[in-house]
């Protein structure tokens, strides 16, 4: 299993920065999500947290920095969400951690149903 | 009532474009910074539909698919109007004239919940969420405008414009 590290573009601001690292258990996503076949994107991410959990199995925190994200991409997010609760009911340490801008009200019920949807706790704070 | 055209385009809806659009249209001055977030959001969400769907589309080196439509952004006095304009089957129109009158019946609590439901049951990878409709109505707190004109007997151009209010 390797790092995953992936940068912005200023020429395509559609696809989200991500750093997913084993050693400190932590994996990033920052920025905006609305690029077009979302499912190729983050099926590498998704197989990633699949990895960690069947052979690293240590705790795990997802930091979500998402200003916009398309409702493709909520799909992905919440595939994301569900793997993550099912580790934590199968005893996992998972945290999951959402920034939002508070000048962006949306952003907040997106988080709330998020967690309806997948069970999970998630710590909203403010950029 | 005064009203302005932002910005108008007929082509097909490349994820350049569409991106370069919407930030300008989040940036392009300091005033109603809460409608232009809603809007940004609202137009990449049926801007991307037009791009997914339109049966009028591009082939890119064989293999992308880009849909051809039409879009348009007008300031009124008080809100934005942003209309999608792009070809479906006649049949799809149908189908869809009934998700926007299911969507313009259900108050936000409603469309809350269908927008959980729906996205739960979506079978995902390239059919995304299917939310996209619920979203621009939880997110405007207006009505969908939905206009089917029939091409032929297979096909049909579907309108469609939600409001954005200022305040």
């Amino acid at each position: 299993m390797e790092n995953i590290i992936l940068t912005s573009s200023p020429t395509t601001p559609y696809f989200p920065e991500v750093s997913f690292d084993i050693d400190k258990g932590i994996c990033e996503i920052r920025g905006e999500s609305y690029m077009e076949e979302t499912y190729k994107f983050y099926l590498p991410l998704i197989n990633w947290i699949k990895d960690y959990i069947k052979l690293i199995k240590k705790p795990l925190v997802l930091d979500i920095k998402l200003i916009y994200l398309n409702t493709s991409s909520t799909k992905c997010v919440l595939d994301i969400l569900e793997i993550l609760k099912d580790y934590e009911d199968d005893s996992g340490q998972v945290k999951v951690n959402w920034y939002y801008d508070k000048s962006d009200p949306d952003m907040i019920d997106e988080v709330e149903d998020f967690e309806a949807e997948s069970g999970i706790k998630i710590e909203l704070k403010e950029f | 009532m005064t009203s302005k055209t932002i910005l108008s385009y007929k082509g097909p809806f490349y994820i350049e474009l569409i991106s370069v659009f919407g930030t300008n249209i989040r940036n392009f001055n300091d005033t109603y910074s809460n409608a232009r977030k809603k809007l940004f959001k609202i137009f990449i969400e049926l801007s991307q539909n037009v791009s997914n769907y339109s049966e009028n589309f591009h082939m890119v080196n064989n293999v992308q698919r880009i849909g051809v439509g039409e879009l348009f952004l007008k300031e009124l006095d008080t809100a934005y109007c942003f209309t999608t304009i792009n070809q479906v089957k006649r049949t799809d129109a149908e189908i869809l004239a009934e998700r926007c009158e299911i969507v313009n019946a259900s108050d936000q609590m409603k469309l809350r919940e269908l927008k959980r439901e729906q996205r739960l049951n979506s079978p995902g990878e390239k059919f995304g969420a299917r939310i996209g409709l619920i979203q621009a109505v939880m997110l405007s707190k207006n009505q969908l405008e939905y206009k089917v004109e029939n091409i032929n007997e297979n096909f049909s151009y579907f309108s469609l414009t939600v409001k954005i209010d200022k305040y």
